[in-house]
């Protein structure tokens, strides 16, 4: 058998003698491997980027909905406190535990935005500031309520005229300094406001919220009135333990933690909100509970158990959902990049029989001049690889080429909204790999039958070609 | 008659060979048994299709016989494989052919040390196998040639690359096919006396197939076939080959 070496000088001699029919060879399976690409890295991006919007190893358990509440589309939380959650997160499996509480009580937002005074009722809720910690704004998301308790208050007030410090307000009850409410919003809502709101009332809308925070003159200007107790539907506050009063919130930016539709701020705050308007039963009340799991395979039983054990179940997950469809989407790009590369293949196939009859005078002068049946099969099938490995690597950079394009058009003509990707694909390096692997495997195969027929040509009858 | 020796360099006997199947099957060699000692040059000469060509082909490796036993240089090719075979080609067995079959892609030089990329081992890697190259390549005259095309030389400078070959590994046996045969009458005699030459400096066997009388006049033993038999000094076929037939 010829040494690696060898074998490589004489295929490149020979690939260089027949460039044309190795570039004719080579086109089909150039497309192929580039759509195979292509279309791997696209669903691999979208879907990356879709579970981290809507992670799918992230449940969330909700109450299960009651006949009659349910058909008015509410849900009943009675359930859901915290031996719910210890049982929770004593389960296997489960790698956090994340409770979220809704504001229970209405609520008036205010925010004056370009010389426009938006009010609305506010829907928010509260999640626990450590579930925070590794986004940018986890540093600020914290209870500065509770982290006030037992130190002297800075006092404030129109008389004297005293100011509160930067992030501060003040609270007209006591005269005392307060900071801001820390809070989020999501994507979701953002983009709502974009599509939706900015459009129809002719406001700018919001792309990176750092620049927004930034145009916007700093996080001291991002705030917000919060009238607690108050909302614009009359006859709703009746049942309420207190009276209405007025707080300021600071709207860090935005987090895919945070509640689709409303605010969300540190659960502390609506812990003490809730208790202060309806009592206690609504301060330890939660709306859902996030569950971290290990991996996605331990959804299913968990979602199994939460039902029988618990008698309550999970939010349907939309990241689920997307992360079908496009695995569906997936299988029908790559069957047809498959059928692509199976008749470049069956193409390889019947370029290389044509070579064999062609080059039968060489393959018999090989023969006389000591390459044996195993040589011919090599030199053969080495030029199929090396087939394969040119028009892999073409069809790589082709496929990263067109992504790159498609990237830098997207950038240029969609709308600069929150939810759009840094890149739509994601070209791993297995995935090059496997297109390679798969570029080359599939040559090897289109020119196995030829090569073997040339291995078997009787060199004596294959001399004897005119 | 050659001397008879207990190891001669080419040894067939009874060996029968046909083409096609059934009622289109054709016989070309009808019982041959031949000796070559070594040193020897040897000329078969026949008519056209008298099986001189199937001969050489069969004793170089390239068909197989269909009958009788053929041995090689002490190789027995009814027991050996194709990679003991491909290894006898390749460094025992020089073949020159009327058609040179020198592949055009390739220089002189590449063609010459061609042989090398078979070779279970060279001599001193690819530096070392140039070098031969050259040297072979030397023997024949044309080192000046070494980097131009084969489509850029004559046909006798065409051959003289393809004997250069032949000798890359220093065989001890050359079957040589008709290797005037597309030569004019100078260029010819040039080629015959550089296998005398070969002949005699380096003790190389010669099997040279021809129906050439100026190439087999050369021969220190000429084999006359004919209809797939070897003639005797009569003109007759051998006796035994036709009561075998018959």
């Amino acid at each position: 058998m010829m040494s690696p070496g060898r074998l490589a000088r004489l295929v490149g001699h020979n690939a260089i003698r027949n460039r044309r029919h190795f570039a004719l060879s080579a086109f089909g399976i150039v497309v192929g491997i580039a759509a195979f690409i292509f279309f791997l890295a696209l669903s691999m991006g979208v879907r990356g980027w879709v579970l981290e919007l809507f992670p799918i190893d992230q449940v969330e358990v909700i109450a299960p909905r009651t006949s009659l509440i349910g058909s008015l589309g509410m849900e009943s939380q009675a359930d859901l406190n915290d031996a719910v959650a210890a049982k929770i997160r004593e389960h296997d499996g489960v790698r956090a535990v994340v409770p979220r509480m809704s504001i229970a009580f209405p609520a008036l937002g205010v925010w004056w935005y370009q010389d426009t005074k938006l009010k609305f009722d506010v829907v928010g809720d509260g999640i626990n500031p450590t579930y925070l910690a590794d986004e940018p704004q986890g540093a600020l998301f914290r209870d500065y309520e509770a982290e006030e308790k037992g130190k002297p208050a800075v006092q404030c007030g129109p008389a004297p005229k005293l100011f509160c410090p930067d992030l501060n307000y003040c609270d007209t009850r006591n005269n005392t300094c307060h900071h801001r409410v820390p809070m989020l919003v999501s994507r979701k809502l953002v983009e709502i406001y974009n599509t939706q709101f900015a459009k129809s009332r002719g406001l700018p809308v919001i792309g990176a919220m750092e620049e927004f925070i930034v145009q916007r003159g700093g996080l001291s200007k991002m705030r917000l009135h919060l009238d607690l107790g108050a909302t614009m539907i009359e006859a709703t506050t009746s049942t309420l333990r207190g009276p209405p009063r007025r707080i300021e919130g600071v709207l860090l930016g935005i987090s895919d933690k945070a509640i689709p539709i409303g605010v969300t701020v540190p659960i502390g705050y609506v812990e003490r909100w809730n208790r202060e308007y309806l009592g206690d039963e609504a301060a330890s009340t939660y709306s859902s509970i996030v569950v971290q799991l290990d991996g996605k395979d331990q959804v299913g039983p968990f979602a199994s158990w939460v039902e029988k054990q618990l008698g309550l179940r999970l939010q349907d997950s939309q990241g689920q959902q997307f992360a079908t469809v496009i695995f569906v989407v997936t299988l029908f790009f790559l069957l047809i990049s498959f059928c692509i590369v199976t008749i470049s293949a069956i193409n390889i196939a019947h370029n290389f029989f044509m070579q064999v009859s062609e080059r039968r005078r060489e393959i018999g002068l090989l023969r006389a001049l000591g390459a044996s049946q195993a040589d011919i099969r090599g030199v053969f099938l080495g030029e199929a690889a090396l087939i394969g490995l040119v028009a892999g690597v073409v069809g790589m950079g082709a496929a990263v080429a067109t992504g790159t394009a498609v990237n830098l058009l997207a950038r240029q003509f969609l709308p600069d909204l929150p939810f759009q990707p840094a890149s739509f694909f994601a070209f791993e390096w297995w995935i090059l790999a496997g297109g390679l692997v798969f570029s080359v495997l599939f040559c090897l195969l289109g020119g196995f039958l030829p090569a073997r027929k040339a291995a078997r040509m009787a060199p004596a009858q294959a001399l004897a070609q005119q | 008659m050659a001397i008879q020796s207990p190891n001669p360099v080419v040894r067939l006997r009874d060996v029968h060979k046909a083409y096609g199947s059934g009622a289109g099957r054709t016989p070309v060699l009808r019982g041959v048994s031949l000796e070559v000692q070594s040193g020897e040059v040897v000329a078969l000469v026949g008519q056209s299709g008298s099986g001189k060509s199937t001969l050489l082909n069969i004793v170089g490796g390239l068909d197989d016989a269909d009958s009788g036993g053929v041995e090689v240089l002490g190789v027995d090719y009814a027991v050996a494989r194709d990679a003991a075979l491909s290894r006898l080609r390749n460094e025992r067995i020089g073949f020159v052919f009327q058609f040179f079959n020198l592949l055009d892609h390739m220089d002189c030089l590449a063609n010459v040390i061609l042989p090398a990329s078979f070779a279970r081992e060279t001599r001193g890697g690819p530096r070392g196998a140039i070098e031969r190259g050259r040297a072979v390549l030397d023997r024949v005259g044309l080192t000046e040639l070494a980097h131009r095309r084969p489509s850029e030389l004559s046909g006798g400078q065409k051959q003289r690359v393809a004997i250069a070959r032949a000798l890359f590994h220093s065989p001890e046996l050359l079957l040589c096919d008709e290797p005037t045969g597309n030569l004019d009458t100078d260029t010819g005699r040039e080629v015959i006396e550089l296998f005398t030459d070969i002949n005699r400096k380096d003790g190389v066997t010669l099997l040279i197939v021809t129906h050439e009388e100026r190439v087999s006049s050369t021969a220190g033993r000429v084999i006359r076939i004919s209809d797939g038999c070897i003639l005797d000094g009569d003109g007759q076929a051998e006796a035994r080959a036709e009561e075998r037939s018959a």
